[in-house]
């Protein structure tokens, strides 16, 4: 069950001349949640686009369930990995079965509809993140939570093992990110999904993931367990905070308490 | 939902046969709808022929046309440059032919003025193609970078480049006669006068395979709604994609300029039009803006022959005329 879903292999990854990324390796566990820890500017949105294949790396390869992105039509990833950028932007007027439609996408032939196979898997996507009954809505006229689990609707309408989500709780309030990381949670658990996101909140972090990755000046500094990982001294280089930890109240998770600027 | 937009079909078709029905029976010498039906199926007398079938029709189908391929283009552009107030003027198309014919029609100006020949006919529309081309190719190079194009640096380039091309252009009319500078600006005004069968062959069979191609990529055209880094999440490769459709919007604009001159309006509200009636999905909203933007043009064309007759008043005049209050309303009504 410990397959390594995502191989990152001696990537640099640049913007124009600014190496974000100077070298960076790392493995993505199978059917379970990465989560990419690190301050702004830390190169983990970078981490991120380069696995979804977005920005291409200046060296190095990144293997999707052992086959290297590049080397494959862009259409055959998509089948096996969807992708959902920072708060993305819904065409106007869209409804919001047609947006989760559009996760169809990768298998459909230029011409005719949607098959029975694709309409199952389209209901099934919003009946698991329970915007079913918003169906005939427009979706640019959802609120936050509900406008993402469209988005994420799509996402799994895409029927692939990988999921990767770049802030899915940024801008919502702290019941909407948690019904989101519940959501994802469960996807993961029911599905086996291989997730992996970007998420600011260290102790949703803590919460959610069974792995962690930090990140820091385009390195790795830390990754393992949110036990193992989640440390006073680790929360130190990653922030150049102070931090007061305990352990949550089932004792399977550090929480931060309270942090100070040093 | 799904009513309204059946109700609203139903309107746009039967709208498209009024006009175009009306577009056969008005003009100096008019006729009865019944008359123009009758002639269409060959039961017409000599004059009503010469007035339909040599005059009126071909002129009506070149107006469709052009209004079909000014609003896929249209469409092509709002979503790939994910600007609502993109179209095909601001790719460059409207002032690069415009320059074209306006030099095509002061370096030849003698032979332009004895006879409308077989010759300027078929000059006029190769120059606008010409001119639409490489003014589109200047705004290309200038927005591409690093191999990539950016839509919202290809926007200030093509504004860039029109308002340039504008100088050159007042700069040529000021040194023409006044019969060669009326003969600009009407063409510049976007005029469908003079249009014939040949303007109909020309154009015709490759609008109509354009807009099939189109149609056939409709979906990516949905995906690449979305934005780049989702539409290539989707397996859409949009650096490829984004160019192929430039250069359709690009040829699709070209056609119809170069025969009905600056009408290019018509390609900014009937996608937009289309937008509002069947929502942004491109199965549904290709068709349905190719239509509307027919309607106008032809609608406007009429108007422009038959208002202030004998006079013609170019039939890109006529569309601002429409199309400026009621863009100002959508813009209102917008929240």
């Amino acid at each position: 069950m410990e397959q390594q879903k995502i191989q990152v292999r001696d990537i640099t990854v640049a913007y124009e001349q600014t190496i974000v990324i100077p070298k960076l390796n790392l493995n993505i566990p199978g059917g379970k949640i990465t989560i990419v820890v690190g301050g702004n500017g830390c190169g983990k949105s970078t981490l991120i686009k380069s696995v979804a294949g977005i920005l291409k790396p200046k060296k190095g390869e990144i293997f999707i369930n052992g086959t290297e992105i590049k080397k494959q039509a862009p259409r055959e990833t998509a089948k096996q990995m969807a992708v959902l950028p920072q708060s993305p932007q819904v065409p106007e007027g869209l409804l919001v079965k047609e947006l989760v439609a559009y996760g169809r996408f990768p298998y459909q032939k230029p011409v005719g509809g949607l098959t029975e196979h694709d309409h199952q898997v389209i209901r099934w996507a919003m009946e698991a993140t329970g915007i079913l009954a918003l169906k005939d809505r427009r979706a640019d006229s959802l609120s936050g939570g509900q406008r993402q689990r469209a988005w994420i609707a799509m996402a799994l309408a895409q029927e692939t093992e990988i999921l990767v989500l770049d802030e899915p709780t940024t801008y919502l309030d702290m019941s909407h990110q948690l019904e989101i990381l519940s959501l994802l949670k469960e996807l993961n658990q029911k599905n086996q999904t291989t997730i992996v996101m970007v998420i600011h909140e260290i102790n949703h972090a803590s919460r959610f993931a069974d792995h962690i990755i930090g990140m820091k000046e385009g390195q790795m500094v830390f990754e393992g367990t949110p036990a193992d990982v989640i440390t006073e001294q680790n929360l130190k280089t990653l922030y150049g905070i102070r931090a007061k930890l305990t352990l949550s109240e089932d004792g399977t998770y550090p929480v931060c308490t309270e942090y100070e600027l040093e | 939902m799904k009513k309204r937009q059946r109700t609203a079909v139903a309107l746009v078709v039967f709208l498209f046969l009024a006009v175009f029905v009306g577009a056969l029976m008005y003009g100096s010498y008019s006729m009865t709808a019944k008359d123009v039906v009758m002639t269409l199926f060959g039961k017409g007398d000599g004059m009503q022929n010469i007035a339909v079938l040599d005059l009126r029709l071909p002129r009506a189908v070149t107006a469709v046309l052009t209004g079909a391929a000014l609003s896929v283009s249209g469409c092509i552009l709002q979503s790939v440059t994910k600007n609502d107030l993109a179209e095909p003027g601001i790719i460059g198309i409207n002032a690069g032919a415009a320059l074209a014919v306006v030099l095509l029609i002061s370096v030849q100006s003698t032979s332009y003025y004895t006879a409308l020949g077989f010759g300027t006919v078929l000059l006029m529309p190769i120059a606008a193609a010409a001119g639409a081309f490489i003014s589109f190719l200047c705004i290309y190079l200038l927005a591409r970078d690093n191999g990539s194009v950016r839509p919202v640096k290809m926007i200030l380039a093509g504004i860039g480049v029109n308002t340039g091309v504008n100088a050159l252009i007042t700069l040529y009319q000021l040194n023409m006669s006044k019969g060669d500078y009326n003969q600009a600006l009407a063409w510049i005004g976007g005029s469908l006068w003079g249009s014939s069968w040949m303007y109909v062959a020309m154009t015709a069979p490759i609008i109509i395979v354009l807009i099939l191609i189109v149609f056939y990529k409709n979906r990516t055209l949905d995906v690449m709604d979305l934005g780049d880094e989702l539409a290539m999440g989707l397996g859409v490769q949009v650096e490829r994609e984004r160019k192929v459709f430039l250069v359709l919007a690009v040829c699709l604009a070209a056609c119809a300029t170069s025969v009905a001159g600056n009408i290019a309006f018509a390609g900014l509200i009937g996608p937009h039009l289309a937008k509002r009636l069947v929502g942004p999905v491109h199965k549904r909203q290709i068709p349905a803006a190719a239509c509307l933007s027919s309607i106008l043009v032809l609608g406007a064309d009429t108007l422009a022959r038959n208002l202030f007759s004998p006079l013609e008043i170019p039939a890109g005049i006529m569309i601002s005329l429409i199309g400026v209050p009621y863009f100002v309303y959508l813009l209102m009504k917008e929240r």
